[in-house]
C-alpha cells in the first residue's frame, strides 16, 4: 500500500497502489488527509460512515466528499479507517482526532473531489488509483 | 506551441473543430509566445472538452491564465443558448463566486510602510487558513438571507455601506437564489465561516498604487498614485464547495438521463431547460451570494482595523469594485447580429462589460467596468477597464490572475515558507500566515508574471490597463 504526489500546477493529483479496493480507499483518505493535515494525526474518536454509489469511481469521490464534510464541520482530523465495500455500498469506521491548530495548520484546505482524471483500475498487484483534489 | 493548434494573430489562438471527437466548435485562446511555452496539453484538451458540449455558442474561449484544472480549463469561458444549451458545475468551479474586490483608502505609502502591527492586526481581525471559523455566531435565518440577499444582507447588518452594492458585479446579489435547493449540509458548512478568508490562493493585502496607465479611467475609479488600496480574494468557502458537490452527483444522473455524451464525468450537466439544471443554477445563486456576503464581512473588519489604527473614517474607504471569478450567469451578449440571453460560464475569468453595457455602474457608463485582476504574493496587482473588443469576442471576459506554473510540492521542494518571507521582506512586502506551508505554496516564482498576463488581455483589447499596483503587506490563508 502506498500514495504518491504526481506533478499537477493548480491542484494535488494522487497516485494510489493497494492489493484491495478497501485497502485502495484507504490509502485515498490518507492521502486526502495529509493534503489537508500533515502527517502527525492519531486515533480515538470514532465516526460509522455508509455510502452508495453506482460505480467504484462516484462511490469513491462520494466517500470522500462525506469525509471532507466530517472534517470540517466536526473539525475531525483522521488518521485511519476500517473500510467494507460489497458491490455499490461501502461502510467504514473512520479513526480520527479533534483538529489542533497547532498541529494540523500545515495543509491545503481541499474544496472538493474532481472527477477529470479519475481512475480506478486493476494491476498486476491489485488496483491503481488515479485521482486530483482541488485545493 | 502545441501541434494541431492554427495561429490566428501573434496573441489568439485557435483549436480547430476535429482537434478531439465531437467538438461542435472551435476552442480560442489568448496568449503570448513566451506564455505559450508554459501551456500545459491537458489544458487544450479541456478546452476541446468544452467545445463538444450541447447548445455551446461561437467558441470554448480562453483566457491568457489557462492553465490545466478539472472539467473547464481555468481560465475557460463559454456561452450557452438557453434553449438549446447546458448548465455546468464543472464551468463554475468548486469555489462559486470565488472573487476579488478592491477598497481604496486615503492612506499613502509612508503610513504603511513597515508596518507590521497593521498585519498583525489585520490577521487578527479575520479568520484565516484551514479549519477558521468566524467569531461571529450566525443564526440559521441569517444564512438564508446571505444567501439570498448577497452583499445587501451585509450591508443592512452593518458589514459595510449601501454605495458599496452598486460597486459590486449583480449588485452583490445573484438574482434566481433559490434556498430550497442548498443542502443541510452545505448550510452546517456555511453558518460557521461567514467573514473567513479560507486558504489556498486567497488573501488580503495592502497594496500601493504605484503607476497610472489610464487617468480618466482611474480618476473615475477613484484610485490615483501613491494610494494604498486593500485587496480582498476568497470566495463561498465550505458552503460553496458543497453546494458544488451535491448538485454534480445530481448532474452526474442528469447527464445520463437527458443522454449526453461527454469526455470528462466532471463536465456533467443538465439542460438549462431542465429541472436539475434549473436546480443547479439557484443553488449556485445562493452560493454566490454567500460569497457576496463574506467579502463583504472581511471588507468591513479590515475598514475596521484601518479606520482604528490610523483614524480615518470608514467612509473614506470605498470600494472600487468587487467582481466574481468562478461563476454562471444569464447575460445579453450580441450573436450573429442579434441581441440574445445566454449561459456565460467564467471558470477562473472575469467580467469585463464594456461602456455602455448594463449592469455596470452608471457613472462609469462611458469607462467599462472595473476589472481587478490579482497578482501573486510578490508581483503587481492591477486595475484594468472592460471594453467593447471584450462584448464581441469574449462575452465580456477577460483573465482572472496570474494563473500557476509550478505544483505546490515542487513549491515546497524549491523553497520554505520562511525563504519566501525572508525574500518579501527584503522587497519590503509582510507576510502573515497560519503556517509556513501556505507561505512557500504561494511563492510568487509558482505563478506565471502578472505583468505578462495582462499584457496579453491589454494588448488583445479585452480589457485595457488603468493602474498598477504594488503589495506592502499580505495575510494568507
Amino acid at each position: 500500500m502506498s500514495f504518491e504526489e504526481l506533478p499537477h500546477t493548480a491542484d494535488v493529483k494522487i497516485r494510489a497502489h493497494a492489493p484491495t479496493l478497501e485497502t485502495l480507499f484507504s490509502e485515498a483518505l490518507r492521502a486526502l488527509m495529509q493534503v489537508m493535515y500533515g502527517d502527525d494525526r492519531e486515533g480515538g474518536i470514532l465516526r460509522e460512515v455508509d455510502i452508495e454509489a453506482p460505480d467504484d469511481e462516484e462511490l469513491l469521490a462520494d466517500f470522500l466528499s462525506e469525509i471532507l464534510f466530517i472534517s470540517e464541520v466536526d473539525g475531525l482530523v483522521f488518521a485511519g479507517a476500517d473500510i467494507r465495500i460489497h458491490g455499490t455500498t461501502l461502510h467504514a469506521v473512520l479513526d480520527g482526532e479533534l483538529f489542533d491548530r497547532v498541529r494540523h495548520a500545515g495543509g491545503s484546505e481541499v474544496k472538493g473531489i474532481s472527477y477529470s482524471g479519475l481512475s480506478i483500475t486493476r494491476d498486476t498487484n491489485g488496483y491503481m488509483l488515479d485521482i486530483i483534489f482541488d485545493v | 506551441m502545441i501541434e494541431g493548434v492554427k495561429r490566428i494573430s501573434n496573441i489568439e489562438w485557435e483549436v480547430p473543430v476535429g482537434y478531439i471527437p465531437d467538438m461542435r466548435v472551435p476552442g480560442r485562446f489568448f496568449l503570448s509566445e513566451s506564455l505559450g511555452n508554459m501551456l500545459e496539453p491537458g489544458a487544450l484538451q479541456q478546452l476541446a472538452n468544452v467545445a463538444t458540449m450541447p447548445g455551446i455558442i461561437r467558441h470554448s474561449l480562453a483566457m491568457p491564465d489557462i492553465h490545466w484544472g478539472y472539467g473547464f480549463p481555468i481560465g475557460g469561458v463559454a456561452a450557452f443558448s438557453l434553449e438549446s444549451g447546458v448548465i455546468s458545475p464543472g464551468g463554475v468551479g468548486f469555489d462559486i463566486n470565488c472573487g476579488v474586490r478592491l477598497i481604496t483608502t486615503p492612506l499613502s505609502l509612508k503610513d504603511v510602510s513597515g508596518r507590521r502591527d497593521l498585519i498583525d492586526q489585520l490577521f487578527n481581525a479575520v479568520p484565516t487558513g484551514v479549519g477558521a471559523k468566524s467569531a461571529k455566531k450566525l443564526p440559521a435565518r441569517a444564512l438564508e438571507e446571505m444567501m439570498v440577499k448577497g452583499a445587501r444582507w451585509a450591508v443592512e447588518n452593518g458589514f459595510g455601506l449601501p454605495r458599496d452594492l452598486v460597486r459590486c458585479e449583480e449588485s452583490g446579489c445573484m438574482k434566481g437564489a433559490s434556498i430550497s435547493t442548498v443542502s443541510d449540509k452545505a448550510r452546517q458548512r456555511g453558518i460557521p465561516q461567514g467573514g473567513t478568508l479560507g486558504s489556498g490562493n486567497h488573501f488580503l493585502e495592502v497594496q500601493v498604487v504605484s503607476e497610472i496607465f489610464d487617468p480618466v479611467a482611474a480618476k473615475a475609479f477613484g484610485i490615483r498614485e501613491g494610494q494604498v488600496c486593500c485587496m480582498i480574494h476568497c470566495g463561498s468557502r465550505g458552503l460553496g464547495h458543497q453546494v458544488c458537490t451535491d448538485h454534480l452527483k445530481l448532474l452526474e444522473a442528469a447527464t445520463k438521463k437527458y443522454q449526453i455524451k461527454l469526455p470528462d464525468r466532471q463536465l456533467a450537466c443538465a439542460p438549462l431547460t431542465s429541472p436539475e439544471g434549473k436546480d443547479y443554477f439557484s443553488a449556485m445563486a445562493a452560493a454566490a451570494n454567500y460569497a457576496w456576503a463574506n467579502r463583504q464581512m472581511i471588507t468591513h473588519e479590515t475598514r475596521r482595523v484601518l479606520s482604528k489604527m490610523f483614524r480615518i473614517a470608514y467612509e473614506d474607504m470605498p470600494l472600487v469594485y468587487d467582481v466574481a471569478h468562478n461563476v454562471a450567469k444569464f447575460e445579453d451578449h450580441v450573436v450573429d447580429g442579434k441581441s440574445m440571453r445566454v449561459c456565460v460560464h467564467r471558470k477562473g475569468a472575469t467580467r469585463a462589460f464594456g461602456p455602455g453595457s448594463a449592469d455596470i455602474p452608471p457613472e462609469l457608463s462611458t469607462i467599462g467596468q472595473p476589472v481587478i485582476i490579482p497578482g501573486s504574493m510578490g508581483t503587481s496587482s492591477y486595475v484594468l477597464r472592460g471594453t467593447a473588443t471584450a462584448m464581441e469576442k469574449t462575452f465580456g471576459s477577460t483573465c482572472h490572475g496570474a494563473g500557476r506554473v509550478m505544483s505546490r510540492s515542487q513549491a515546497k521542494k524549491k523553497m520554505t515558507g520562511k525563504e519566501v518571507t525572508e525574500n518579501l521582506l527584503k522587497q519590503g512586502i509582510i507576510v502573515r500566515a497560519p503556517h509556513d506551508n501556505a507561505i512557500a505554496d504561494e511563492a510568487p516564482d509558482v505563478y506565471k508574471p502578472s505583468d505578462e498576463v495582462v499584457g496579453v488581455v491589454h494588448e488583445a483589447g479585452i480589457s485595457r490597463l488603468v493602474a498598477r499596483l504594488t503589495p506592502v503587506g499580505v495575510i494568507k490563508g
